[in-house]
């Protein structure tokens, strides 16, 4: 007999005494106690009222400044805060084939290298004494600066960030420190195996050449020059290529008169140019990479398709059934659930607006049971294209992603991050209007005809970061080896130097 | 608490959102906490917001953590973080009774196996003959053959093996699967050395089905996959621990730091440990640890607390009060009498670790020991002036005030730059030191500090889910009140408290230093 239920039965007839003792029966202990009054018997029983939701409309926050540019205002009182953000469109997708890291360098030293008309240390100083923090990063497609400050400090919190984003100084010992300090980042881009898995499938997914895929190395960290930072600064920088958003405790007159003054004068160029597709192609296969760790990671899955695909909706669905759901993904549910074989196991879909993004799955497990592990998955990717998932599935997937939706704008400098994000890259208006209309229309059928079309396991490569020598013979039940993958044919891919990324010698992973 | 890293393990990965700052300023914003307790002992903390409409953020806490356990159940506060979500008689099984059954027969195997590998599998393992007492690989024959039975009737119970579908008992994760359809979303939960949190975000209307939840499974857990569920610890532990580059480490340099009191060992608990645990320890456990008087609730968000306090009423008052308190924690932490150095050397950036013993949280002079930590970080902190920009030696420097509940540490990291040594790191940072120790911090740089300090006081409140976070924190160790009394007490503050606890708290006896050195390329023996 189950222990605890024993236990507790005793607490339970201790306490209530000997009245208590007739509602138990002996021989069903495990459904031993009633539910208390006014308890539903199971979750599905409770009655909820309906929580009704519109998406806001983008429209009622959007206004133009004189200049145009377009500047998205959501005012809030419940904090003394005000958060303003920035978006220039283009990131590391501008940098030039010469000198990968660009970008990102280039948004680093606008917050770090002072303006022209204020050392970075004084800067700095003034910033911090305001309490207000600034932040400047590239990301892909983007490059973004972020203030938040106390409202009483916005006057002159804004005059300090716009000076910086206008006429950053790119103080040259400042821009040593950052070399050196980014170098010391490069040494060290070996040393967890989740950095070199990410690095080697981008490569392999996206090729060697597209900006996905690039990174700086310690020669063209060493050659970033102030110049080059300048002509990046006045690529990005500047009212034609920005939208504004700000969320926190101001009133909407006074926001719009200082933001037209702060801008007043700012050259306006034409925005930058939407960012390149890829060239190369995915070559399927088996891939491995030297580390001496106790555990393989693993990523396997291709190209996929863009946002705006009619097919991205179905995707979704059938993605959070496979493996992007949590604990009630398939991916989870055999792998870590039922085997035992990993911690964490899921799928991602990563669509791109300009170019199809990928598909991916991916683990790490014990050596011994990543070839069992990575069989599995691969069955449950055929088994989307071979059957129709269950209604039960479908249903759960369908619901969580309607009745998630309101999150997508829970909080105001969330909803003007999706406004600012749809009008740079033209979102079709009714989108969010029409979503959850979409979602409810997409049936089982679609869900396999988009796993036929898009998650084809042959056109798909693995890659495994480990120690091949303990992966490739598979589990101690022989139940999996790796050579149940494309016929055992591995490609070595050398580990990388971590400066140069020029291949090294064979043994330096072991 | 100021800037404390909290060593947490969760079930899916977890960032714990906003971080737990200090947060001074006389005037700073005050929360508005709705106590409210049951019959029973359990309490909620209630914060009703309706500035993010539509959502709640709603958690409990059970008090206990890794500090509560002993050597041979290290890491059972997290294993039951994970067991938690297994089930009750009601949520994940089609048949209560059978499944009982298949958990009886389990068990019986499962205490077999584990005699036996504590003695004949533990004794080769001394005479030298295997090298790893737990590894199937090394099962004798009748082992072999008890793990066979084993995981056939883990199987059987999934529906997997013998009987097919129909001998199935266990409806698998169904606890994650109802909140998924309802829209629940970052259900999640965490194990620290001195808590164990359980949170989830649901859309306003379902507070409800969160009690009927959460009550179910703190009344009627049955530990469901008691025994499967290890090898995902297993696997946990591997990539959180064995497989990063720096992980080992620190749990060495954890082991070697505390000598006496219960942050010596790690949260996931040794390995041996995670292999052994029994169903009986596990219920010991339950019924002190998982009693109402030893829980309290918090809900933050959109809601209407007089329902949200009748909901409450009715499911959780269902919790049985248990007949045991939890015993005190008495083991202290000794006065360390002398310096202790780890020297390491593996895949790791060139670099040291430099620690003391301070105070616990709440502790008088936990405050200007996080300001003091707050002087030395952020961009114009001390340490990027001095170490960073000034003398070009390091690529980052940190440093941290981690108190808890029982003790405190306080630490400085950095990582080199260039050709700088790991000593030179150090030397420079017993200057910085011997800097705050015999000269008083000038008003304005304090003032920064207080400034900096006050405006992440109210940063840290926009978020409803860090919110929770905090006041998970705040009241286990302290008191909630703390969220809002905490902050006069940094702006009080003075440059003489600095100088005095910089002087108090950092002699070279009560230091332990770990040392970092990349592997050279080749130059391994094998």
């Amino acid at each position: 007999m189950n222990m605890w239920i024993s236990q507790h039965l005793l607490r339970a007839l201790v306490a209530s005494g000997a009245v208590g003792l007739m509602l138990f029966s002996p021989c069903r202990l495990s459904h031993a106690e009633p539910p208390a009054a006014g308890i539903p018997a199971r979750p599905e029983q409770i009655v909820f009222a309906p929580l009704a939701f519109e998406p806001p409309d983008a429209a009622g926050f959007r206004r133009v400044l004189p200049d145009g540019t377009v500047v998205y205002l959501a005012p809030s009182h419940e904090f003394p805060l005000v958060n303003l953000v920035v978006t220039f469109k283009g990131g590391v997708s501008l940098d030039p084939t010469d000198m990968p890291g660009l970008a990102a360098m280039t948004a680093r030293m606008v917050r770090e290298g002072g303006t022209t008309t204020m050392g970075p240390t004084e800067l700095d100083e003034s910033l911090d004494f305001l309490a207000t923090d600034i932040g400047v990063a590239a990301t892909d497609t983007f490059t973004a600066a972020t203030m938040n400050c106390l409202a009483s400090n916005f006057d002159e919190s804004l005059k300090l960030f716009v000076a910086m984003l206008r006429t950053p100084a790119f103080d040259e010992k400042r821009l040593e420190t950052s070399r050196a300090r980014i170098l010391e980042s490069l040494k060290q881009r070996n040393d967890d195996a989740s950095s070199i898995l990410g690095r080697e499938w981008k490569r392999l997914v996206y090729g060697t050449d597209h900006f996905e895929a690039t990174e700086p190395t310690d020669r063209t960290v060493a050659a970033v020059s102030r110049a080059r930072l300048a002509e990046m600064h006045r690529r990005i920088f500047h009212p034609g290529n920005m939208i504004v958003s700000v969320s926190g405790d101001f009133d909407e007159k006074e926001m719009l008169a200082d933001l037209q003054k702060a801008f007043s004068g700012w050259e306006r160029g034409k925005a930058v140019a939407d960012p390149v597709a890829p060239t190369a192609v995915l070559q399927p296969g088996l891939y491995h990479v030297p580390k001496d760790i106790p555990q393989g990671k693993v990523v396997m899955g291709s190209r996929a398709i863009t946002r705006d695909d009619p097919d991205t909706i179905p995707f979704l669905l059938l993605n959070e059934i496979l493996g992007a759901g949590g604990f009630t993904s398939r991916l989870m549910r055999q792998v870590r659930s039922n085997e035992g074989l990993a911690y964490s196991v899921r799928s991602t879909l990563t669509p791109r607006v300009a170019y199809p993004g990928d598909f991916r799955a991916g683990f790490e497990s014990k050596n011994a049971t990543v070839a069992l592990a990575a069989k599995i998955v691969m069955e449950q990717i055929a088994r989307m294209r071979e059957e129709l998932v269950t209604d039960d599935e479908l249903e759960t997937a369908k619901a969580s992603l309607i009745e998630t939706f309101p999150r997508q704008f829970e909080s105001r400098p969330q909803m003007l991050r999706v406004f600012v994000n749809d009008e740079w890259t033209k979102r079709p208006k009714d989108y969010w209007k029409t979503f959850r209309d979409k979602v409810r229309a997409v049936t089982r059928e679609d869900l396999k005809r988009v796993a036929v079309k898009h998650l084809d396991p042959e056109k798909m490569a693995i890659l495994v970061v480990g120690d091949w020598e303990n992966i490739a013979p598979g589990d101690l039940e022989k139940r999996a080896s790796m050579k149940d993958f494309f016929g055992g044919t591995v490609k070595h891919l050398p580990l990388r130097d971590p400066l140069t990324l020029e291949p090294l010698p064979e043994k330096a992973g072991k | 608490m100021s800037a404390c890293r909290p060593v947490v393990f969760a079930i899916i990965s977890l960032v714990l959102a906003g971080g737990f700052l200090a947060a001074p300023q006389a005037q700073a914003q005050q929360v508005a906490v709705e106590e409210f307790a049951l019959d029973n002992g359990m309490r909620f903390l209630l914060v009703p917001r309706r500035d993010q409409p539509n959502v709640v953020s709603a958690g409990w806490v059970a008090r206990v953590g890794s500090v509560n356990e002993r050597p041979g159940i290290t890491g059972i506060s997290h294993f039951f973080e994970h067991m938690m979500f297994k089930g009750t008689d009601t949520i994940g099984t089609r048949d209560a009774d059978r499944d009982a059954k298949y958990r009886a027969e389990q068990k019986a195997i499962r205490d077999e196996i584990n005699r036996i590998v504590w003695t004949k599998q533990y004794d080769r393992l001394k005479r030298g003959e295997i090298a790893d007492a737990w590894d199937p690989a090394n099962d004798t024959q009748e082992l072999r053959v008890l793990r066979g039975k084993l995981d056939a009737l883990i199987r059987a119970q999934q529906g997997r093996g013998e009987g097919g579908p129909e001998a199935a008992t266990i409806v698998k994760d169904e606890f994650d699967q109802v909140y998924t359809r309802a829209g629940g979303s970052g259900m999640n939960a965490f194990t620290s050395q001195d808590l164990t949190c359980y949170f989830i975000t649901v859309p306003a209307n379902k507070l409800e089905l969160w009690a009927w939840m959460e009550s179910d499974r703190l009344h009627n857990s049955v530990f469901r996959e008691f025994y499967s569920e290890r090898d995902v610890v297993h696997e946990e532990r591997r990539l959180r621990t064995d497989s990063t580059p720096t992980g080992r480490f620190q749990e060495q340099f954890d082991a070697m730091f505390w000598e006496s009191c219960g942050y010596s060992w790690p949260v996931i608990g040794w390995p041996s440990d995670l292999n052994s645990y029994t169903f009986e320890q596990a219920m010991d456990y339950w019924n002190v640890y998982y009693r109402p008087g030893n829980l309290f609730g918090i809900v933050v968000g959109d809601f209407d607390p007089v329902a949200a306090k009748a909901y409450i009423t009715r499911y959780f008052s269902r919790l049985d009060p248990g007949t045991k308190p939890p015993p005190p924690v008495v083991t202290l932490e000794v006065d360390q009498i002398a310096e202790q150095r780890m020297n390491a050397e593996g895949d790791v950036p060139p670099a040291v670790e430099v620690r003391y013993h301070t105070v616990p949280a709440g502790h008088v002079d936990s405050y200007p020991l996080d300001m003091l930590s707050e002087l030395l970080n952020e961009r114009t902190g001390r340490l990027y002036t001095g170490l960073v920009e000034g003398r070009a030696i390091a690529g980052s420097a940190r440093t941290a005030s981690d108190t808890r509940k029982y003790a405190g540490l306080f630490s400085f990291e950095a990582e080199t730059r260039g050709d700088a040594t790991p000593e030179q790191l150090e030397q420079a940072w017993y200057e910085e030191l011997a800097k705050l120790q015999s000269a008083e911090v000038p008003e304005r740089e304090l003032r920064k500090v207080k400034n900096r300090v006050a405006a992440g006081n109210y940063r840290r409140l926009e978020n409803n889910m860090s919110l929770l976070i905090q006041l998970a924190f705040f009241e286990t160790l302290l008191d909630w009140q703390e969220i809002n009394n905490g902050p006069k007490k940094y702006e009080a503050v003075t440059a003489a408290d600095i100088k005095r606890v910089a002087n108090t708290y950092f002699s070279p006896a009560n230091r332990s230093v770990a040392v970092y050195r990349r592997t050279v390329a080749g130059a391994e023996a094998k």
